[in-house]
């Protein structure tokens, strides 16, 4: 916190350290985040991947602090932000951060914006939260964006009420609405999982070419590693709250470690890898995130699992480029008898 | 929009008519009625009548001539009166039931919507028990039992309120005060329950975390982002709670002996006045009717989603 | 707590972590919390209580909720004084509070002033209780001393409080003399109780009957002006002949024979109390008092006799000296029943209408959804008035009227609940195999919309109390000597100021059960749909 001027840490965007967030229910708590770090460069686009239940939304959620509390509860960790840790500021700091430096867009744009306010009323509003604006120049600056995002008519639709879009177009909407104060980073909760297959195509362009186009960072939310492929430098696997692997997604594809991001990866159908006809899958099902015990989460459909997968869970291992892995199998027993 | 306000018009139609037609064999088969011989009436009230209903028609020019009537808005002559018809005594006491419900009706909107609405916002804090446990209060304890216990507290004990009489000299706007608040508690306790009800699931809704994640403060989340969606429950509770204010102003009308419409209509209940009685029911309708109408309009206005097909 | 805590000794399941399963079912789980929520679990046991309470009170130790006893009238509540004790009390402290006003009995300036200020603000009870134990004072220390009439008033009700004895004649018996078998009067037609009575008094058949036919008028009468004010004798009589001519044959003799029967047992009892006359003073005997007394000749009568002013009332009396614990207990009776059986009748007809409506669609349900409309706009609990106006009043009237109208919401729910159940695959499946339509209702689709079911009729319980016990309240509903809640209420009204107690106990009952009501429903609705919390 204290070098925040040197070079390294500047380009160093956004870091997470040890985050863990849980939630107290009736069945127990459940860590839908237990531990997770990991770093956002300038301009970077960071994917996190991970079957549904494994702690996605939960992660960038408590990186805005908007975890529903209760039940939630942001437990222990750091987020910084240029070198500030989110999870201590003021609420007023905290409003002057949202939107403005980080935004977000979320899965469902159906029920993301509000049905009650037209879609100008919802553009200007965010506009003037952070610039000192006229409601004219906020307008023309929402009708601009709206144009940048590719809504035809933009000067007539603006004065639209939500239903009035279309799935798609509501999402356009809502990347317009969080690039339209020039946030730096910015949070895509799998944007296109609600949308017809080939809108999502557009959406996904459309987020690569903006966050180029006005340098923003983009931590971008998908089960789908096919989507990852085309368009993240660095990736995370998440499994049961955990980042199980780490790594430059060229690395990744090129030298998957962990057996799970090995299924994962053999389960997405390639065009151009010949197969027989027959998609991988890993076999089972996630676990529920409640009162795990302290073993690897992903044993019980690992088909590599050892003795020692059961009772503890594994270290993280450095595979060099970054590319860094937990995993039982790359840890050799003398290393494993130190610990 | 226009289309829509016709459509919701002509709706209207088929429940006046069966409000009618009830009403025309109430008065015409009752037991007890001066149609069945059973009752023996005053000379003058019983010829009075006679001219009325042409008895001797056949019953289905009876019944369209009475349509006719109502629909011109006379209510008939009185079984017990013989000076003057329904519509006179109707009118007579109808103002004062409809000061009652409007002040009941809006006391009960505004408190309930507020408390309603701290109770959702201060979730679990004292300020959410005490008027969730106010409301439990008005929901559980009937009509006739707060009035009493009002009467008792604040007009008996205390002596800040007149116990009952309406607008006599000297206590001028004291004698609404107790009647108003017991005829609101009720609607009140639905209404502050349904707005925190609501509230909460507004606040859960994707739209509003949009909202935090723009950096809103909080209370232009609530009085921007929230309010619209969370009145809209509230506006459709408003048709019921017009019905529950004029069955309530029968009781709080009977406890306070307000000289209104309420008062009115049990008392001809007893006198078997059915003619009276059913001009009550009828005037009740046509007031509820178009509440209910009222209310539809509102609530298409309030919610874009709507369309006027 | 037990009754919650079965547990099952079933194999337990285990993920792949070795941690054991637990069953989700949505019952299971709607359970789970429903015992977590502390006031829920406490309503099911105050309704427990009270249901037990109403169909227990024929056998609980309880005065008889209609019996009048007008020396009892407006006792306060007491647990420690007898009705006796709190008579004396009441007399002493009328007697004190006379000597005060008729300036005989001196108390200080403050207390003068004091006792001028209860009295403007008319708190008679004030001024009575606090005359009472300053006149007891100031007579034990002999500051006061009594004049001699009012200590043969004293002395005489003394008496009376000893003496008195209620009677209860509970069987009369004729010893046939030709067979020498032992009947019982109650049980014998109609001719023959007449013939009893005849003997008994010793007058002709005719003369009898000619008495009897003249009560029953009058008692008839008394009913009609009852329910039709303001008319005009003649128009009363006229009445009076319609209705007997209504009236059938058996219903008439039922009449006579209850205005004949009634008149023996009065006989009985004057027989009975003289010769208990020497127990009641006879220090040694033993109450209550079992007996057998021969009336006359071939009469005789088992009797039950207690002394009168040894009767406790816990929650006082009301105007005609009728036990108030008892009165709310019955009353407790009538208004449980009519909610819970009115509910019942109610959802089913709704279920009924709303499956059908539901399940067959196009004109059927147009049709019944219309006039589900078109009765929603109406103000029913007029038309219920108007029903009870027309009908009579009496709870099986008031009962039909109230269910109804309560089948709307049900009706609509259901419809709702069932069209969109209707196009799953299990019903799909039901239909491909041929299965009637009543029976795809019945025994898939309903069972499926049962737990919205439950929790809305849970709510529905407590409306239906109050609509009975408003209508009741205003005189409209149950009628005397019968009572609910609400007509409890309802009489205690007007003297609320000198008797708070007629208001205080059924108002607080009635409020405590129904809250119970409503926390139960809440507490169920949260435990089988938990995300919609506190919704209406
Ligand atoms: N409000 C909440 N209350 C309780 N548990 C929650 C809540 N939100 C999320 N969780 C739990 O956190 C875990 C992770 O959820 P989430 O981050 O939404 O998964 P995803 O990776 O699909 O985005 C899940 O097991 C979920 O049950
Ligand atoms: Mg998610």
């Amino acid at each position: 916190m204290t070098n925040a001027t040197s070079p390294d840490t500047y380009k160093r965007l956004l870091e997470v350290k040890g985050l863990q967030t849980y939630f107290k229910t009736d069945a127990g708590i459940v860590k839908a985040v237990d531990g997770i770090s990991f770093t956002l460069n300038k301009g970077e686009t960071l994917g996190i991947v991970g079957e549904s239940g494994s702690g996605k939304s939960v992660t960038n959620l408590s990186i805005m602090r908007l975890i529903p509390s209760p039940p939630g509860k942001i437990v222990g960790g750091e987020v910084l932000f240029e070198g500030k840790d989110i999870l201590k500021l003021s609420e007023s700091e905290l409003r002057h951060l949202r939107g403005n430096d980080i935004s977000m867009i979320f899965q469902d744009p159906m029920t993301s914006l509000n049905p009650f306010l037209r879609i100008s009323t919802q553009m200007i509003e965010t506009i003037r939260l952070h610039k000192t604006m006229s409601r004219k120049e906020a307008l023309a600056k929402s009708i601009e964006m709206l144009k940048l995002v590719g809504i035809p008519a933009a000067e007539e639709r603006i004065h639209s009420y939500p239903h009035q879009f279309s799935g798609g177009m509501r999402q356009r909407v809502m990347i317009a609405m969080a690039l339209s104060c020039e946030a730096k980073i910015l949070i895509a909760d799998e944007p296109t999982t609600a949308l017809d297959v080939t809108i999502q195509a557009q959406i996904l362009e459309l987020i690569q070419e903006l966050s180029k186009k006005l340098d923003t960072a983009v931590i971008l939310i998908t089960h789908d590693l096919g989507v990852v492929a085309g368009m993240c430098d660095t990736v995370c696997v998440m499994y049961a709250g955990k980042i199980v692997e780490k790594a430059k997604t060229d690395d990744l594809y090129a030298k998957p470690s962990h057996p799970y991001t090995f299924g994962l990866i053999q389960s997405v159908p390639r065009l151009d890898k010949a197969h027989d006809g027959k998609l991988f899958s890993i076999e089972g099902q996630p676990p529920n995130v409640i009162d795990l015990p302290p073993c690897c989460p992903f044993h019980p459909r690992c088909h590599k699992a050892m003795d020692i997968c059961r009772t503890k869970y594994p270290p993280t291992k450095d595979l060099g480029n970054g590319h860094e892995v937990s995993c039982w199998l790359f840890i050799d027993e003398k290393e494993h008898s130190h610990e | 929009m226009t289309k829509y306000i016709i459509r919701r018009l002509l709706g209207i139609i088929p429940t006046l008519l069966v409000i009618i037609t009830i009403s025309f064999f109430i008065i015409r088969v009752a037991p007890g009625g001066p149609f069945d011989g059973e009752r023996a009436l005053p000379e003058v009230v019983k010829r009075n009548i006679e001219a009325k209903y042409h008895m001797n028609d056949p019953l289905i020019v009876q019944y369209g001539r009475y349509m006719f009537d109502v629909l011109r808005g006379d209510l008939g002559p009185s079984y017990r009166y013989k000076d003057h018809d329904v519509n006179f005594y109707i009118f007579q006491s109808l103002p004062n039931s409809m000061i009652l419900g409007a002040i009941a009706i809006s006391l009960s909107i505004i408190f309930g919507i507020t408390s309603g609405m701290l109770a959702a916002v201060k979730q679990n804090t004292w300020v959410d028990y005490l008027s969730m446990a106010l409301a439990v209060v008005g929901i559980s304890v009937p009509l006739f039992v707060i009035g009493p216990v009002l009467q008792y507290i604040f007009a008996m004990r205390l002596g800040w309120f007149p116990t009952s009489g309406w607008f006599r000299s000297g206590d001028g706007w004291k004698t609404i005060v107790l009647p108003a608040l017991t005829l609101a508690f009720a609607d009140f306790a639905t209404i502050a329950r349904l707005t925190r009800s609501s509230m909460l699931e507004t606040l859960r809704s994707d739209y509003i975390r949009t909202a935090k994640a723009k950096g809103m403060k909080p209370s232009a989340i609530i009085f921007k982002h929230s309010m619209k969606g969370a009145m809209l429950p509230i506006v459709s509770y408003l048709g019921p709670a017009f019905a529950g204010i004029i069955t309530g102003s029968v009781v709080v009308e009977t406890v306070f002996r307000i000289p209104g419409l309420g008062r009115f209509f049990v008392q001809s209940s007893f006198n078997r006045d059915y003619t009276l009685i059913v001009g009550v029911v009828i005037v009740y309708s046509v007031i509820l009717v178009i509440m209910n109408f009222l209310v539809d309009i509102v609530y298409s206005l309030l919610d874009p989603r709507i369309t006027y097909k | 707590m037990n009754l919650f805590n079965k547990k099952s000794n079933k194999l337990q399941t285990t993920n792949e972590f070795n941690q054991v399963v637990v069953g989700n079912s949505l019952t299971k789980d709607a359970w789970r919390r429903l015992k977590k929520n502390k006031m829920a679990v406490i309503s099911v046991i105050i309704v427990i209580v009270y249901i037990l309470l109403a169909t227990l009170a024929p056998i609980l130790p309880i005065y008889p909720y209609d019996e009048i006893i007008l020396d009892h009238q407006h006792l306060k509540p007491s647990f420690s004084k007898n009705a006796g004790e709190l008579l004396m009390e009441k007399r002493l402290a009328d007697i004190y509070t006379q000597a005060w006003r008729q300036g005989r009995m001196q108390v200080s300036e403050a207390e003068e002033e004091m006792l001028w200020a209860w009295i403007d603000s008319s708190n008679a009870n004030k001024v009575w209780d606090y005359m009472f134990v300053v006149g007891s004072e100031q007579v034990a220390e002999g500051t006061y001393t009594l004049t001699a009439a009012e200590k043969r008033i004293i002395e005489n009700l003394e008496k009376k409080l000893q003496t008195d004895l209620q009677i209860t004649v509970k069987k009369v018996w004729y010893t046939n003399s030709e067979t020498g078998k032992k009947e019982n009067v109650a049980r014998l037609p109609v001719e023959q109780v007449v013939e009893i009575y005849a003997e008994m008094v010793g007058a002709s058949i005719a003369s009898v009957s000619n008495q009897y036919e003249r009560e029953i008028e009058q008692q008839l009468v008394k009913v009609i002006m009852a329910q039709n004010t303001g008319l005009t004798p003649e128009e009363y009589l006229l009445l009076y002949d319609k209705k007997l001519e209504s009236m059938s044959e058996r219903e008439h003799d039922k009449l006579i024979k209850e205005n004949v029967f009634s008149k023996i047992v009065s006989y009985a009892k004057d027989i009975a109390s003289q010769d208990l006359k020497t127990a009641a003073t006879d220090a040694s005997a033993e109450f209550p008092l079992d007996k057998e007394i021969s009336i006359l000749g071939s009469l005789s009568a088992d009797v039950e006799a207690t002394r009168k002013h040894d009767r406790q009332y816990y929650l006082g009396t009301d105007n005609q000296g009728r036990d108030m614990l008892s009165r709310i207990i019955y009353g407790g009776q009538v208004s449980i029943a009519i909610g819970f059986i009115g509910t019942i009748t109610s959802v089913l007809i709704g279920i009924v209408l709303g499956s059908l409506a539901g399940y067959l669609g196009g004109k059927v349900d147009y049709f019944i959804m219309r006039i589900v409309d078109i009765m929603y706009g109406l103000p029913y609990m007029l038309l219920v008035i108007i029903a009870m106006a027309i009908f009579g009043r009496n709870i099986l009237n008031l009962f039909f009227a109230l269910a109804i109208i309560s089948w709307l919401t049900i009706s609509r729910m259901v419809r709702g609940q069932i069209m969109s159940l209707k196009n799953q695959e299990f019903i799909e499946a039901a239909r491909s195999m041929g299965a009637p339509t009543w029976r795809i209702i019945f025994k898939h689709l309903v069972p499926n919309s049962l737990s919205v079911i439950i929790v809305f009729s849970t709510l529905r319980i407590p409306s239906f109390i109050m609509t009975e016990s408003f209508l009741s309240y205003l005189g409209l509903g149950v009628q005397a000597p019968y009572a609910s809640w609400g007509s409890l209420v309802g009489d205690a009204v007007g003297g609320m100021t000198l008797y708070p107690w007629k208001l205080f106990f059924p108002a607080a009952t009635m409020t405590i059960f129904l809250f119970a009501m409503n926390f139960l429903g809440d507490g169920l609705r949260d435990a089988f749909d938990p995300q919609s919390k506190n919704q209406l």
